[in-house]
């Protein structure tokens, strides 16, 4: 059987929320062992964001943490204890690869740099993820999602022109956006390493990885002095363009026309065939009522059968899926894309499944997120050949723990 | 001896879209030859062939030489319709028969296979279907689609990611693979907590929010636009003690459930404190108090940042109008190629020809 990609690769996973834990979720679909070490006092605050209410061990139950920490093993050590820390750099000795998202100062005040890992395991990869990068003035900003999406340009691009507010993205969007960028940066550290025997340390900005998801935005300003242009949902290249409310509460369809061709169809299936013939120009200048004309034929459709409808007569369509509806779309079911996938302390539910299909390899979800600190006596013990009363010790000195010490810390 | 990490890699792009124009970007920034074979006219404005095709080699070839070209590449890209390739003689799992270390990356709207493969789509209408744009926008207004063209460039960054992660597969196992990725799933599998929270617990869809998670997770307008502040739970006492209003050191705005309760309380307080306040000087409370505060600025702006100059993000194009300035490197720590010559549609054939085939000019 063909083996997948980064068999054979381990990662020391350091990252916590989104970001980096994105990029690992990744790194462990495409086969590497990913071992999520957390602080028994400094946990990974994704476990309990979201308030759950009369659960036993939160810690153990978020959904959250448990979609996009599948596939992982967890191992606690606290690295603010000599101890903690002198273990972490044993366990580096067996690493291939390490990664954190840390705020940019937090490594150096671990005392954990890449000087210092490098001397435990000198052709490491590591991979540093802060919202702002490890040098320049701003690198001690703090950055989640959102605040990415604002100072990278992407809100100002984002929004209708009526109001002139600048949009965030529904979600966090900067971090899964820099967790994909960094499985590059990973994986481009193994190529290199492979060619030269030399580790890399990579000081990725979560805000530059961002910018390069407008780099058109960027040649508009710098040769014609362009500020971005908030459209709505219309296009700058063709028209109609827009989201239309259907039949139900709440249900829309997004339909693109690029062509005389595509409007004449379109015209056809809304029961508008007077308008057909209508040049680009024309439906420019009369969009506000070409958009009555096609709202007044969705109001009437279920979005999934004017999807099909105007897919049918050669027209691009795409219905505006919700979180519900998402999970029951025949072609992602067609397709194998949700997974049910069980969990020791939560009732299943379903998860997307990697977006890299690797038609050959087939990658597969193998294992639910780990409950907290599951493998670390496992880990500990195979790979530094730790005994029993060396983990007691630990445990005692809450270096170790299966719980968080600080459970209402979040 | 060169230090970029993908020299001496050979990479073909096929389809002429952003997805794999972008993928193909970053691929040429660290390394590799990458030769572009013209798409459809018109795939790409004047702006996008700027910031994507800067770097690259312009080919156009007949079929039966660009399967020549793609036998001689470690790694294809292509973003056309299901099919398209084996109409043309150049069927990915033949390709891959032909040479197994060969990687190919096919980058579409919905992926190879099932009910909507064969759909035609723009950005708009694929993003619709990857599930971010049903909580994107105002609650009172239609879902709103990102700026620039997100459903496309998440394609071309998975795609650039992947197409190394196989060729890493490849240069180990000496195999290499066929990778489908589908714009639709890109989105579908990172819709934070609120995919995972409909599907687990709610049974419900999540509604849009516009700029408000809530009234310490959001953008406000201030003196010069707009600014922002995103505090988890832990942060939310710095940030009031940043706006020095003592009401709101009161369990009820501290407590992460009484807060939300209380939320049009703790908003009218953070519109009155942005309103009197320059990005500027509110970004710059930040880091002291430990408080993630952040400016929208534009990209006008951004060519101006100091953080990015010292850091060096940008590369310079030329072009007929002058030289832009576009996002280069995405990350430090490896060598990168300024992307700064474009070439014209097919200029480079002939020395492509004589580089890869050995036909003589």
């Amino acid at each position: 059987m063909k083996q997948l990609p980064l068999a054979g690769v381990r990662v020391a996973d350091l990252s916590m929320m989104w970001a980096g834990p994105y990029a690992t979720r990744i790194l462990a679909e495409m086969g590497a062992e990913v071992l999520k070490i957390e602080s028994p006092r400094a946990w990974d605050n994704i476990r309990t964001l979201v308030p759950q209410e009369n659960a036993p061990e939160p810690w153990n139950s978020a959904f959250y943490f448990n979609d996009y920490n599948r596939d992982k093993k967890s191992v606690t050590l606290d690295l603010a204890q000599a101890r903690g820390r002198e273990v972490f750099l044993d366990l580096i000795r067996h690493c291939d690869v390490l990664i954190e998202n840390y705020r940019a100062d937090v490594m150096e005040n671990l005392g954990l740099t890449y000087d210092v890992v490098t001397q435990y395991r000198p052709d490491l990869v590591m991979v540093s993820m802060a919202g702002f990068g490890k040098t320049g003035p701003e690198r001690d900003y703090v950055g989640f999602g959102p605040i990415i999406e604002q100072m990278a340009g992407l809100a100002s691009k984002t929004g209708f022109p009526e109001d002139g507010i600048p949009m965030k993205t529904g979600i966090s969007y900067g971090d899964p956006v820099a967790g994909i960028a960094a499985v590059g940066a990973v994986v481009l550290g193994l190529i290199q390493r492979r060619k030269t025997g030399r580790g890399t340390w990579v000081d990725l900005a979560q805000r530059e990885t961002m910018a390069a998801q407008i780099g058109e935005a960027f040649v508009a300003a710098s040769l014609r002095g362009e500020d971005p242009v908030r459209r709505g949902n219309r296009s700058a290249r063709w028209a109609p363009q827009g989201v239309y409310r259907c039949a139900g509460t709440e249900q829309w369809l997004a339909v693109s026309v690029r062509s005389d061709t595509e409007w004449d169809a379109l015209a056809g299936v809304i029961g508008a065939a007077e308008l057909a013939g209508l040049p680009l120009d024309q439906r420019r200048a009369r969009h506000d009522e070409l958009d009555a004309r096609i709202e007044a034929w969705t109001a009437a459709q279920d979005p999934q059968d004017a999807m099909e409808a105007l897919q049918a007569a050669g027209v691009p369509a795409g219905r505006v899926l919700d979180t519900l509806a998402i999970h029951d779309d025949k072609h992602l079911t067609a397709r194998g894309y949700w997974v049910d996938l069980p969990h020791p302390k939560s009732p299943p539910w379903r998860q997307p499944s990697t977006s890299w299909r690797m038609l050959e390899a087939n990658p597969q979800l193998r294992r639910h997120a780990p409950l907290f600190g599951e493998h670390t006596r496992e880990v500990l013990s195979s790979l530094l050949g730790l005994t029993a009363t060396d983990l007691a010790a630990l445990e005692s000195a809450q270096v170790i723990a299966d719980a968080p010490i600080n459970p209402t810390v979040g | 001896m060169s230090d970029l990490p993908l020299d001496g890699v050979r990479v073909v792009e096929v389809g002429g879209g952003i997805s794999a124009a972008f993928a193909t970007r970053w691929l040429a920034g660290y390394g590799a030859e990458v030769i572009r074979t013209e798409g459809p006219a018109g795939l790409l404005t004047p702006d996008e062939e700027v910031y994507l095709l800067a770097g690259k080699r312009r080919v156009a070839v007949p079929d039966a030489e660009l399967r020549e070209l793609i036998l001689r590449a470690d790694i294809l890209v292509e973003d056309g319709r299901p099919g398209a390739l084996a109409a043309r003689g150049l069927d990915p799992v033949a390709l891959r028969a032909a040479k197994p270390e060969l990687v190919v990356v096919s980058i579409t709207p919905c992926g190879q296979s099932g009910p909507y493969a064969l759909q035609e789509h723009t950005n708009i209408t694929v993003h619709a279907l990857g599930g971010i744009m049903s909580i994107t926008g105002m609650p009172h207004l239609p879902p709103l689609v990102n700026g620039g063209s997100q459903a496309y460039q998440l394609g071309g960054m998975n795609g650039f990611s992947a197409a190394v992660t196989a060729y890493y597969g490849a240069l180990v196992q000496g195999e290499g693979d066929w990778i489908d990725i589908s714009l639709q799933e890109c989105a579908a599998g990172m819709l934070e907590l609120y995919g995972p929270r409909t599907e687990h617990t709610t049974k419900e869809a999540h509604v849009r929010m516009g700029n408000h998670t809530s009234a310490t997770w959001g953008i406000y307008p201030c003196v010069d636009g707009f600014a922002g502040v995103c505090c988890l739970a832990r942060q939310v006492p710095s940030l009031y003690q940043v706006v020095g209003e003592p009401e709101l050191m009161q369990e009820k705005y501290l407590d992460p459930l009484q807060r939300l309760e209380n939320d049009p309380i703790v908003a009218a307080y953070m519109y009155a404190w942005f309103a009197e306040r320059t990005r500027a000087e509110i970004i710059a409370l930040g880091p002291p108090n430990k408080v993630p505060f952040a400016g929208v600025f534009t990209p006008g702006e951004l060519l101006d940042s100091e953080q990015l100059r010292v850091r060096g993000l940008f590369d310079q194009v030329s072009t007929p109008s002058g030289v832009a300035k576009v996002p280069g490197r995405p990350f430090l720590g490896f060598e990168w190629r300024p992307l700064g010559h474009l070439s014209g549609p097919a200029e480079d054939t002939e020395a492509v020809r004589r580089d890869w085939l050995g036909v003589p000019a």
